[in-house]
């Protein structure tokens, strides 16, 4: 039982992230490789939060996520918006320089220090007993539900809403997009600022669960892995790839050799690329158009 | 007439005297520290090399050493190889150091030593963890003043478990999967039986990960009623509370980084040992006092993450005014073959280099618990003196 617990919490993780990466390249192409400096910011964004608007801590989170969410709009606008129509090549080339870029203001900003937004806040991480000798922390059932809510929101958003279906359109073929009315600018701007969220909430509960520091760039690059197994144009291939290559984890520590679980995600990936280079759920047509 | 030229003459060469005096007054010691100040590692070391700069700054406002500054030059190695390849280069060919200092992952060791040797620079590890050849019989250029120490450790943290377990242990073992770690924890599992002490479980958790239940699931699963992890902060911190969150009920001994004074109080676990050779500011020792008023100058390092680099710095000091002007690097060498730093109460002990033990003589040892009563970091073992042979 606990181990499906921990798969399960894991998997959250992973998805929650891996969210990000799949919106950005559904509707721009772009592989974002700073997702993972986007994500670590919005832990140190709540850390700040926390610190600015102590006593209030649900106030400290929905700034945090806001600006989480202004973040991804600014990274839009002020440096990927440039390099629309660019080779896609160009793009994630940017977003390496702007992942190393993040990494440096961090330490700057932040040091590199282990530090605890969760104590800030004022607020505690307890066990929660779910029976059959299983426990839950606080942070791993809040992730499981903001993952709920995350891909939830999405997939209405994405199906219902004008916003929505534009984004789509966009992702489907821009051109057509923007000759039937489709602003690219503002739909792609959304995008980077919801993939930012939705990494930047993952960075939060994952700085609340465990705390927060550099090194938490790499659980951002563990996710990617996830996105590519799911296939990076489905978010329900996300969720899919997460639990598969959460659970290869997971089992790797209970049954192999807990040093197996670091290359795990890596050796799923490339056994999903030997059979499948689009994913589990991806399109063929989308990954030949790349 | 020619009255005065002799007196503009004298005048004239006064004037140079003064100059040169001045000159030589201002020609400071040159140190080049390559510190991993961000990049893997970066909590730990950055504090260190701040320490040092705070130190060598207070140093240069008493009048530095023999009325000469020391001059710090700092680099960012970034916890990468080829940048301290590059920095020792630059240190020996064009800064002209008479010392180099290391505060980094091991990887950046071997580059870093190479240049020293090339170039008969001493290298100094203040802050990273010792290399195997500082301890006797040492490398004639190299030293450390770094409080953990590989192999010691692990023996001092054994016989402190066996000495606290009331019955038989059941012992888990946790490193983070890099050599230097998880050397140091295989190690501590051969040793373990020696000690009639059961070693049930060896995890080494890749770093960083972002769940740690699974492996505390592990050490649970595995019966152990102690854990002793020998690993960065990062490692130790998360497996005990992932421990903790799964109703786990053990006892945890953990290595006293530089963070561990604070993390014992927002743990507040008295179950909860660290193990390390620097005194706890709780303790308020004057030289506590020196360096909380230091870092009230200015820093973004909580002070009780500065007493590595403190330390760092008072050898440093010690070994400097041990050099007569002019110095060079062989002069410098035969100062530290020959030191003895009082810490001051920093550690348990003096610390002293001999020609053939350069981390030092003796090794001092306490251990830390939270106390909810007193609600304070308590101590659970008092100096515990370890001779190194």
């Amino acid at each position: 039982m606990q181990l499906v617990v921990n798969t399960l919490v894991l998997a959250a993780t992973y998805a929650l992230i891996a969210c990000g990466y799949v919106l950005v390249y559904r509707v721009s192409r772009v592989l974002n490789l700073a997702h993972g400096e986007l994500m670590m910011l919005g832990g140190y964004l709540l850390l700040t939060t926390a610190s600015l608007f102590a006593g209030r801590p649900l106030l400290a989170v929905a700034v945090a996520l806001l600006l989480s969410l202004g973040l991804g709009l600014l990274v839009y606008v002020v440096l990927m918006r440039h390099f629309t129509g660019e080779s896609v090549l160009a793009a994630v080339l940017v977003t390496i320089a702007l992942g190393i870029l993040l990494r440096g203001l961090a330490i700057l900003l932040w040091t590199a220090q282990l530090q605890y937004p969760l104590v800030a806040l004022g607020w505690q991480n307890p066990a929660l007993s779910l029976g059959g000798g299983a426990v839950i922390s606080a942070a791993g059932l809040l992730t499981l539900a903001a993952v709920a809510v995350v891909y939830g929101g999405l997939l209405l958003f994405l199906r219902y809403t004008p916003w929505g279906i534009r984004m789509r359109a966009a992702g489907e073929n821009p051109l057509l997009a923007a000759q039937r009315g489709v602003a690219l600018p503002q739909v792609l701007a959304l995008a980077w600022g919801l993939a930012t969220l939705s990494g930047g909430l993952a960075g939060m509960l994952l700085a609340c669960d465990s705390g927060i520091d550099g090194t938490a760039v790499i659980v951002g690059l563990k996710a990617f892995p996830v996105a590519l197994v799911g296939g990076l144009d489905s978010l329900s291939g996300a969720l899919v790839g997460a639990l598969l290559v959460a659970a290869a984890e997971v089992l790797a520590i209970a049954y192999l050799d807990p040093l197996v679980s670091d290359v795990v995600p890596f050796f799923v990936l490339l056994a999903m690329l030997l059979l499948r280079p689009w994913g589990l759920f991806g399109r063929r047509e989308a990954f030949e158009r790349v | 007439m020619q009255h005065r030229t002799w007196h503009r003459l004298g005048l004239t060469l006064a004037a140079v005297a003064v100059l040169f005096a001045v000159a030589q007054a201002q020609e400071p010691y040159r140190v080049g520290l390559s510190a991993a100040l961000t990049g893997r590692g970066a909590e730990t070391y950055a504090p260190v090399s701040e320490a040092i700069r705070l130190y060598v700054a207070r140093l240069n406002a008493r009048g530095g050493i023999h009325g000469h500054p020391v001059e710090l030059l700092v680099e960012d190695n970034v916890a990468e190889p080829s940048r301290a390849a590059a920095h020792a280069k630059k240190f020996v060919s064009q800064d002209g150091v008479l010392l180099m200092l290391n505060a980094s992952l091991s990887s950046t060791y071997p580059p870093m030593i190479h240049e020293a040797k090339r170039a008969g620079v001493p290298l100094f590890f203040a802050g990273s963890v010792c290399p195997r050849e500082v301890y006797p019989p040492a490398d004639p250029l190299l030293f450390c003043s770094t409080a953990f120490a590989a192999r010691y450790d692990s023996e001092f943290a054994l016989d402190f478990i066996k000495e606290t377990a009331a019955g038989p242990v059941k012992l888990a073992l946790v490193s983070m999967s890099i050599p230097i770690s998880r050397g140091e924890v295989d190690y501590a599992e051969q040793l373990a039986p020696s000690r009639g002490i059961e070693p049930v479980s060896n995890q080494s958790i890749p770093p960083p990960t972002p769940n740690y239940a699974p492996f505390a699931a592990k050490i649970k699963a595995a019966g152990a009623t102690w854990v002793y992890a020998w690993a960065p902060w990062v490692t130790q911190v998360k497996t005990f509370e992932a421990l903790r969150q799964l109703g786990w009920q053990g006892k945890f001994l953990a290595y006293a980084h530089i963070n561990a004074e604070e993390e014992l109080a927002r743990l507040q676990d008295e179950h909860f040992y660290v193990f390390g050779a620097n005194a706890f500011f709780s303790h308020n020792l004057p030289v506590h006092q020196e360096i909380l008023q230091a870092a009230a100058q200015g820093t973004m390092h909580p002070p009780t993450q500065l007493a590595e680099g403190w330390v760092a710095g008072m050898v440093l000091e010690a070994v400097l005014a041990g050099v007569s002007w002019p110095p060079t690097p062989a002069k410098v060498l035969a100062a530290m073959n020959r030191v003895r730093v009082d810490t001051r109460g920093l550690r348990g002990g003096p610390l002293e280099w001999t020609p053939t033990n350069h981390f030092r003589t003796t090794h001092y040892y306490r251990v830390y618990r939270w106390d909810r009563r007193q609600q304070g970091a308590v101590l659970a073992k008092d100096w515990t003196a370890v001779a190194i042979k």
